[in-house]
């Protein structure tokens, strides 16, 4: 029971490794191998789900020492292999599992190649298990950069025609990411000591230290007490400005969004759908994990240029959106948009807010799933993605036609489904602000609902040209014929319709989960960063 | 406000019966297999029978019982509480019967009017869900969660106009439905942020009590929501093209769901609105009663008449709320919903049997269009007899329901005696006057005259099951649903109003005056249309000029800008880098390689110029021992 984490991140390593020394000849076996990890970790999520207590704070907490130096008068170099699961880390874990479950149905026929794919899609998922259970810097560091990998050869060898192209801007530009990551990564170790190391400076990777002010080493570079000026800010400020600009790559925001349209047009069903619903995730993970709770006063001194970022990511996605001509294009920049809401709600400082921002991560990776699993119905009967296209699908695909309202409406934030919980709290909390803890201005909040009037005009012009109208296809679609949804496609696209309107009704249970969690974070986040920062 | 309780368990089990059974209906329609469908005619409007009869006995039960709040917890976040209270009180069980009254009736008529549709398990479905929708607005007694029902309802209004995919116009008029209810909604979401970082709290009857700063922001942004669901100016134009859907369906839109619950909301919530707010809410809607009410009047398509006339009566509604309060607009709610449900329904019979006789004589014109119709009144008695009647209502002609709440309206406006009611009077008074004209014109030219059309010899009256809802809708329309005085409003609904005693005499010599220049207008031909005016006083156009088009800019901006302006960096950024490698790759090549062949050239130069002396000759290395010899000894001496 204790050990349940690690057996979530350790059953899909072994899966992969195992797929490894299959004889590629055995195409059946891998998506079997992959279906019985996923679905094992399933039942220990579940597991994990009964056996935790709501309430803040971390639970099924491992800690083991993993690397432990004696560097002589440089003191100890300690990492340790720690994970823990809290009221943002196991919802998003759940969606993992979920999606990744999703992903795998998604991929059960017809890839090429079967032995190499299944094991780099189980190689992924741990990593992605595992990010989210890390609270070892350095340890979550590694798990962060494994993703990479396996999702450069997902793309780059099972993708669309443009695949090496958008496999080495994907691969490029969350380097870069990385790298700015890595700096304050090192820049971290070396100033934080950890207080339960005996008499001697023991320099950890530890998150948990690293955002308690009273661990750093003093007249280190990031001790809060010895201000370092570097240019324009201080070094504080300077490593949350790295860390936020990391990992909104990931997120991703205006204006470092470009591989993301690329790398989801380019890539198959299956692997669009774990990059949209898990991997931009952990860019706003990293945040809430990482930056915020670190570096809280620069946090809050930088508050009002992360809500301007996220009210441009919500409108400029939306934008172009509605400019594009591809659906699936269409819908990688309607996550773009949708993830800028996760950033306003971030930047609210307020209970309301970073509660949405979790719930609307929880809901944009189901809805995104849905939606590219839609784009890949139509791709796989036509192999066409033109929007202008397709005519009068409705009468033609009844059950099709029946998921894309669920998904475009859910997605658009239409009460009864999941996304509209999580932006009204965002939106809530973000108006609040101003009156409650003085961050970031109302007008932020009015701005972004152009976001919601944006978001309808594009979902509903994609309906109105693909599926109102007499029945015509064109283009690459000319010749198709067009069934409805088959078993396999009902089995994906009916469970994440019914999880998101389970959220959309009765968002208690989730929220229970959150809500702990984000208290804890705004009370540390406006408390500590009041504390620390010179001028507020 | 105090918490409500059933004295019985019964009447608790019949509201939740009432509330859920058309979403019961919705569920079940759509579980039904497509080989069963047919079951789905009976079903749905028996379940909606049932809701009507449970909601009837809970709303006479609890007539005289007070009202109050049914609590039902929501979500909790750590500091509020968002509950789904249930809020109980005459208005809200009286609206509560309406709306299940005319969706049951229209379920009732639409199993004759859509009979033979590829779809009747989405139109029945929906339909159950707009009801249930419908009747979560009106229970509700949270902000947030009415907000939640209020979109649904905007969803499945989108679906029932849309019904008929295969129109493209259909799509379209779906589309534009929505999106003008979204800018009013996200109006109304900004309203919802401003209460709930004001007060904290979303719940209306908490919400009454209360003052608080951008108090007057808040009711307006609430009254934007209002504007876009209620079809009031500027946002008015989507109702008319949303007559793409079924008749039916818009029967029911018109009267007692979607655009009533606007005026619902705007009665609910009439206590935060200040005075500021409610002055501009009055303007509003008087600028939509006159441009709606001038509208209607040059129309020539049936439907577009009663849909301008609808905007206007519900501006009328409105100005009322705004320039004195809810009592009497609430009973011109009330008596709209059945003469206007009635009168869709009536001119829903028109169609279908002119399109029967089309199907029947292959002769092809646009049923709807007024300059085709005419002297239909003998061969459609039934429809003329509640086409007139619900006419006669709308006009407010003495003795029927809308004569009635008209007269609240005049008596409520006079109630104040500043000069702004005065003027508000004066514009109740021109868009009643208005309202008898259009309604004689659509009256005149469908029943009476000549026949226009051909193919008209083998008209049938529709079907029965089409003729007792609109009947029933007839009886309605008559004064003794709002009080036995036919003369007198106060009855059970509204309560007396203060009002001068010239105001009867007035109103009916008014309705006569402007009954005898219709005749004489309109005995001849329809006025010649003006497109202007027709068209929604160029709304549309002036929206697709200045939104559509600088969105659709924007759009292309922001889609170049990201090929052109950020890829570009990162492709100069990233050819940069490759150019910069090839560079260091031609000096790593000529530089420091060049470097490196230049001293190890030297090093072997000087190699074999040492080597060429290690020749292997015993007689050479005897001349150099001699030559060092005598170098040696040279050096010596």
């Amino acid at each position: 029971m204790q050990n349940i984490l690690s057996f979530l991140i350790l059953i899909p390593l072994l899966g992969s490794l195992a797929a490894l020394l299959i004889r590629p000849t055995q195409t059946s076996l891998f998506r079997w191998l992959a279906l019985i990890a996923v679905t094992l970790q399933l039942i220990l999520f579940i597991v994990l789900v009964s056996n935790y207590e709501a309430g803040g704070g971390f639970q099924f907490v491992e800690q083991r020492s993993w690397i432990s130096l004696d560097l002589g008068s440089w003191g100890t170099l300690k990492a340790d292999y720690f994970l823990g699961v809290d009221g943002m880390s196991l919802p998003l874990i759940g969606l993992a599992i979920f999606v990744m479950l999703i992903a795998c149905i998604s991929s059960w026929n017809g890839v090429t190649n079967p032995k190499g794919y299944f094991s780099l899609y189980l190689l992924l998922n741990a990593a992605v298990v595992g990010s989210f259970a890390a609270l070892d810097f350095l340890l979550f560091y590694v798990f962060f950069e494994f993703m990479l990998l396996p999702m450069f050869f997902l793309i780059g060898i099972w993708g669309g025609s443009r695949r090496e192209y958008a496999s080495i801007k994907f691969f490029l530009y969350t380097l870069l990411g990385s790298i700015l990551i890595l700096i304050v990564m090192i820049g971290l170790y070396l100033s934080v000591n950890d207080p339960s190391g005996s008499g001697g400076l023991v320099h950890t990777f530890n998150m948990l230290h690293m955002s308690d002010p009273s661990n750093y080493i003093s007249n280190t570079i990031l001790d809060p007490n010895n201000i370092v000026t570097l240019g324009p800010f201080s070094a504080r400020s300077w490593a949350f400005l790295f860390l936020f600009f990391g990992f909104a790559i990931k997120l991703p925001m205006v204006p470092l969004h470009t591989w993301l349209p690329d790398a989801h047009v380019e890539a198959s069903t299956p692997v669009s759908v774990i990059l949209a619903a898990l991997l931009l995730k952990i860019g706003a993970y990293g945040m809430l994990r990482i930056a915020y709770p670190i570096f809280p006063e620069a946090a809050l001194d930088f508050s009002v240029m992360v809500a301007v970022f996220a009210v441009i990511s919500i409108l400029y996605g939306a934008l172009t959106a509605m400019a594009s001509k591809d659906l699936k294009r269409m819908i990688a920049y309607s996550s773009v948009s949708h993830m800028g809401f996760v950033l306003l709600g971030l930047a609210s400082g307020t209970t309301e807010g970073v509660t949405g921002a979790v719930y609307q991560m929880v809901s944009h990776g189901i809805l995104s799933a849905m939606l590219f699993i839609i784009a890949g119905v139509l791709y796989d009967r036509t192999g066409d993605r033109l929007i202008r296209n397709y005519s009068g699908l409705a009468g033609k695909m009844p059950y099709f036609f029946a998921m894309v309202l669920i998904a475009f409406f859910a997605s658009m934030g239409m009460p009864a489904f999941s996304g509209f919980i999580g932006e009204l709290m965002i939106f809530l909390g973000a108006f609040k602000s101003n009156a409650h803890n003085g961050l970031i201005h109302e007008s932020l909040a009015i701005i972004a609902t152009l976001g919601l009037i944006f978001g309808a005009a594009y979902f509903l012009w994609a309906i109105q040209r693909m599926f109102f109208g007499t029945y015509d296809v064109k283009g690459n679609a000319r010749n198709s014929i067009l069934p409805d949804l088959n078993n396999r496609e009902i089995l994906m696209l009916f469970p994440l319709a019914v999880v998101t309107f389970i959220f959309g009704v009765y968002p208690q249970p989730l929220l229970d989960l959150i809500n702990p969690f984000a208290t804890d974070f705004v009370n540390h986040l406006l408390y500590q960063g009041r504390i620390l920062s010179p001028h507020l | 406000m105090e918490t409500f309780s059933f004295n019985d368990g019964f009447l608790a089990l019949c509201l939740f019966l009432a509330v859920v059974l058309p979403l019961v209906s919705c569920v079940l329609s759509f579980l039904t297999s497509d080989r069963y469908s047919w079951l789905i005619i009976l079903n749905a409007p028996f379940l909606l029978m049932l809701a009507t009869v449970f909601a009837t006995i809970v709303t006479v039960s609890c007539w005289n019982s007070g009202g109050g709040i049914i609590e039902l917890p929501w979500l909790t976040l750590s500091e509020a509480e968002i509950s789904a209270n249930i809020f109980v009180s005459q208005t809200s069980l009286l609206m509560m019967v309406v709306v299940l009254t005319v969706s049951f009736l229209v379920h009732v008529y639409s199993v004759g009017y859509m009979a033979g549709d590829a779809n009747p398990r989405k139109y029945f479905g929906v339909l159950g869900l707009f009801t249930f929708a419908m009747l979560g607005i009106v229970l509700s007694d949270n902000l947030l969660v009415l907000f939640v029902f209020w979109e649904l309802v905007g969803f499945s209004s989108y679906l029932l106009i849309g019904h008929w995919d295969e129109k493209p116009e259909a799509g379209n008029a779906a589309t534009k439905a929505f999106l003008y209810n979204r800018i009013g909604d996200s109006a109304f979401l900004i309203g919802i942020m401003i209460l709930w970082s004001g007060t904290g709290t979303l719940e209306i009857s908490a919400l009454r009590h209360q003052t608080f700063s951008w108090q007057t922001a808040a009711a307006l942004c609430i009254f934007g929501g209002v504007i876009g669901k209620s079809a009031q100016f500027p946002l008015f134009t989507w109702l008319a093209d949303a007559m793409e859907g079924p008749t039916p369906v818009s029967a029911l839109i018109h009267a007692a769901t979607m655009v009533a619950a606007g005026v619902y909301l705007l009665i609910r919530l009439h206590p935060v609105f200040t005075d500021t707010a409610l002055m501009i809410v009055s303007i509003v809607g008087a600028i939509t009663a006159l441009s709606g009410s001038i509208s209607a009047l040059v129309q020539f398509d049936i439907k577009k008449v009663l849909a301008y006339s609808t905007i206007s009566q519900l501006g009328l509604m409105i100005v009322t709320i705004g320039a004195s309060g809810p009592q009497a607009a609430f009973l011109h709610l009330f008596t709209h919903a059945f003469f206007k449900a009635c009168l869709f329904l009536s001119a829903g019979s028109v169609i279908h049997t002119l399109h029967q006789a089309h199907r029947r004589d292959h002769h092809h014109f646009d049923v709807q269009d007024l300059r085709n119709l005419g002297g239909l009144r003998k061969k459609l008695p039934v429809t003329f007899l509640t086409f007139v009647i619900s006419g006669a209502s709308l006009a407010g002609i003495p003795f029927f329901s809308g004569f009635l709440s008209k007269e609240a309206m005049y008596a409520s406006a006079l109630l104040n005696k500043d000069s702004f009611s005065i003027l508000i009077f004066f514009a109740l008074a021109a868009v009643s006057f208005v309202t008898v004209l259009y309604s004689f014109r659509l009256i005149w030219f469908i029943f009476f005259g000549d026949e226009r059309s051909g193919g008209g010899t083998n008209l049938k009256e529709s079907p029965v099951i089409m003729r007792v809802p609109m009947i029933l809708l007839a009886l309605c329309s008559t004064w003794p649903i709002v009080s036995l005085n036919p003369v007198g409003f106060s009855g059970w609904i509204a309560g007396e109003i203060a009002h001068p005693w010239w105001l009867t005499i007035f109103s009916v010599t008014w309705v006569g005056v402007a009954l005898a220049t219709a005749f004489f207008l309109f005995r001849k031909s329809p006025v010649a249309s003006n497109a202007f005016v027709a068209n929604g006083y160029g709304l549309d156009t002036a929206y697709r000029f200045l939104f559509r088009s600088s969105v659709d800019k924007l759009a292309s901006i922001a889609e170049v800008t990201d090929r052109k302006v950020i890829d570009a960096v990162i492709h100069a950024s990233a050819y940069g880098h490759v150019t910069l490698a090839h560079i260091i790759a031609w000096l790593d090549k000529f530089l420091v390689d060049g470097l490196v062949h230049v001293f190890s050239g030297t090093i072997r130069w000087i190699g074999s110029v040492a080597r060429s002396y290690q020749s292997g000759k015993i007689q050479d290395y005897i001349l150099y021992a001699i030559l060092a010899l005598i170098i040696f000894l040279i050096w010596l001496l």
